[in-house]
């Protein structure tokens, strides 16, 4: 036989060998990781990931998921400016738990004394008890992973989220907080080559924590003359929570009114604040009524509601309407 | 005649000027600068009330083993008593001459005798120290370091959207409770309402405002809550109707006053005046 023939024969094998080895494994690893011995993955462990990691670290595998880490306001709940000014300079204590978790475990969480400038970060959810946890029972060679139901329950956000997650518990729903503030999509947990290709593609949450949108569709208007009176009622019928919502934040709505003569000219205004802090935010699925007293004739009222996230000063418009007395 | 009684007067004011705290007057004298830098901000922790537990715990801890006859404890709190005692008297420079050095050693001395009686005859001289700064100073370090500067808080006006002044915001919302007041008492009910709808919408402001210290509902509520809403809708009642009933109007006006104006003053002015003072420094 040839020698060319022979190393083209050897390197068959080989071949064969690497991609059966490679099955093997990914086989292994995906759906029989219990028949790997502990001994083994021993072996490639990187102790140091279970000695509560920068979140640097955790990009060097997990670089999509710390991407839209980075963009959330998980990210900045330490070094925020509002934050900081809300606090006055980090010195209020009860902001402390949730601003800087040691660990979230469904129960209001301790403050934590190293790596602030984290603020709520990879560690503060991931490790618990000296364990990573997550979603899904993982064997990554790095570090194992234990499932915990707790990552997909509401409960989990409720640990700082605790108004939030009683206004939604209130209402019933099942969509619980991860499924509308971390839209899964079939993806690779890591994208470190090989090791994200051992593992098969799974429904990762966004870990940008999404800010809903408001518009017209989710916060409905209802308004009419009523003599010497203007009726206006707002229901929030499609975002199981108060609208808007926090534990200690002050996100608003800000309702305007503008009301007008026959002639078009302005004879008066009104505004309403809907806030949390004030207890006036709209509750899921049930009307709110505003009264007004037209102490001169009025045709029309111009409607406009506006949003102020509690980071900003600044208000989006969500919506604007005007409402027309019928003619008789 | 007219020296005589100049000079009468000149000596009657230095008489009233020089004259002596007496044991039952108090005077809340601003601490010095120098603890700022032992509580919040300047310091992560509150360091200087730390301190102070740690004095009272191996004081008290030293009766305490002295009763269980614990006596190896006894000595080892009395150690550690003389040191943190040592190191606080080095922490406000300008306090320095409150502590008595001695006086410690004594008491510590007295409790290494594991006999009961004469540690308590020390402990008397130590606890004068404790005292006498306790005394004169106690109140003014917890106003100063314990209590909210009003003046630091900033309250977004409902009106202007902007953030405001607290001192500023309060004289507002002042002036749109009297103008409700007055207008209603003149007959002019619509101008009436319209200060009722700024006051309101001012007063629920404040709910926010409570919000930045108070993480609990109940506190905030305990000011502005289910009284206080009820009151704001008998008095919108009342000026929305044809005829408004006096009678039931200023009943709701001396609620509003009552369970939310009164009791937030009761429980913050005092220590608030007193800081105002200190802060115009």
């Amino acid at each position: 036989m040839k020698l060319s023939t022979r190393l083209l024969n050897l390197l068959t094998a080989v071949g064969c060998f690497a991609i059966a080895g490679i099955a093997i494994a990914y086989f292994l690893i995906n759906e029989k990781f219990e028949w790997i011995p502990e001994a083994a993955l021993e072996l490639v462990h990187e102790k140091e990931l279970l000695e509560r990691p920068e979140a640097k670290r955790c990009s060097e595998c997990h670089k999509d998921i710390y991407d839209a880490w980075k963009d959330s306001r998980h990210s900045i709940s330490w070094t925020s400016k509002t934050y900081i000014e809300a606090s006055e300079n980090r010195t209020k204590e009860k902001c402390l738990a949730c601003h800087i978790p040691e660990s979230v475990t469904g129960e209001k969480p301790s403050p934590r004394l190293d790596r602030r400038d984290e603020g709520i970060y990879c560690v503060s959810c991931h490790f618990i008890n000296g364990k990573m946890n997550g979603p899904y029972d993982l064997v990554a060679p790095p570090h194992p992973t234990h499932r915990n139901p707790d990552y997909v329950n509401s409960r989990f956000c409720g640990s700082c989220h605790q108004k939030t997650f009683k206004e939604w518990k209130e209402t019933g729903e099942e969509d619980t907080c991860q499924d509308c503030h971390m839209p899964r999509t079939k993806s690779r947990l890591t994208q470190k080559l090989p090791l994200s290709l051992l593992h098969k593609k799974k429904w990762v949450g966004n870990h940008k924590f999404l800010h809903g949108d408001l518009n017209d569709k989710n916060i409905l208007m209802e308004a009419e003359f009523n003599k010497k009176f203007f009726n206006v009622s707002l229901l929030n019928n499609a975002i199981p929570h108060a609208v808007p919502t926090a534990d200690n934040g002050d996100p608003r709505l800000y309702l305007y009114l503008t009301f007008f003569n026959a002639a078009g000219e302005q004879v008066d205004q009104a505004k309403e604040i809907i806030a949390p802090q004030q207890e006036t935010a709209l509750p899921f699925n049930k009307k709110v009524n505003f009264r007004y007293r037209l102490f001169d004739p009025t045709d029309q009222v111009d409607i406009v509601l506006k949003y102020q996230p509690a980071w900003s000063k600044e208000k989006d418009l969500v919506w604007e309407k005007t409402v027309r007395r019928k003619s008789k | 005649m007219h020296i005589v009684r100049v000079l009468s007067l000149l000596i009657a004011i230095t008489f009233m000027i020089s004259q002596p705290v007496h044991a039952k007057d108090m005077v809340i004298k601003e601490p010095p600068k120098s603890l700022d830098k032992l509580y919040p901000p300047q310091s992560e922790q509150p360091r200087w009330t730390q301190q102070m537990h740690k004095l009272s715990t191996h004081f008290g801890a030293v009766f305490i083993n002295l009763k269980e006859k614990d006596f190896e404890n006894v000595d080892k709190h009395a150690d550690k008593l003389v040191e943190e005692y040592k190191k606080t008297s080095e922490m406000v420079p300008e306090w320095e001459e409150y502590f008595d050095i001695k006086a410690a050693e004594a008491f510590a001395a007295a409790a290494k005798t594991h006999d009961m009686a004469k540690a308590g005859k020390a402990s008397g001289g130590l606890g004068k120290t404790c005292g006498k700064c306790h005394a004169e100073h106690q109140v003014a370090v917890w106003t100063k370091y314990h209590w909210p500067s009003f003046h630091k808080i900033k309250v977004i006006d409902p009106s202007s959207e902007k953030e405001v002044d607290f001192h500023k915001f309060m004289k507002q919302i002042s002036g749109s409770f009297k103008a409700m007041r007055v207008n209603f008492g003149e007959g002019q009910y619509g101008r009436a309402a319209k200060a009722l709808k700024a006051f309101k919408s001012e007063y629920m402001e404040l709910k926010s405002t409570c919000s930045k210290c108070h993480t609990t509902d109940d506190v905030k509520r305990f000011y502005v809550g289910g009284d206080a809403n009820k009151a704001f809708a008998g008095l919108a009642k009342e000026l929305n109707a044809e005829k408004p009933n006096p009678g039931n109007f200023w009943k709701n006006v001396g609620l509003v006053g009552k369970t939310g104006c009164k009791n937030c003053h009761l429980t913050h002015r005092t220590s608030s005046m007193i800081k105002e003072v200190w802060e115009e420094k």
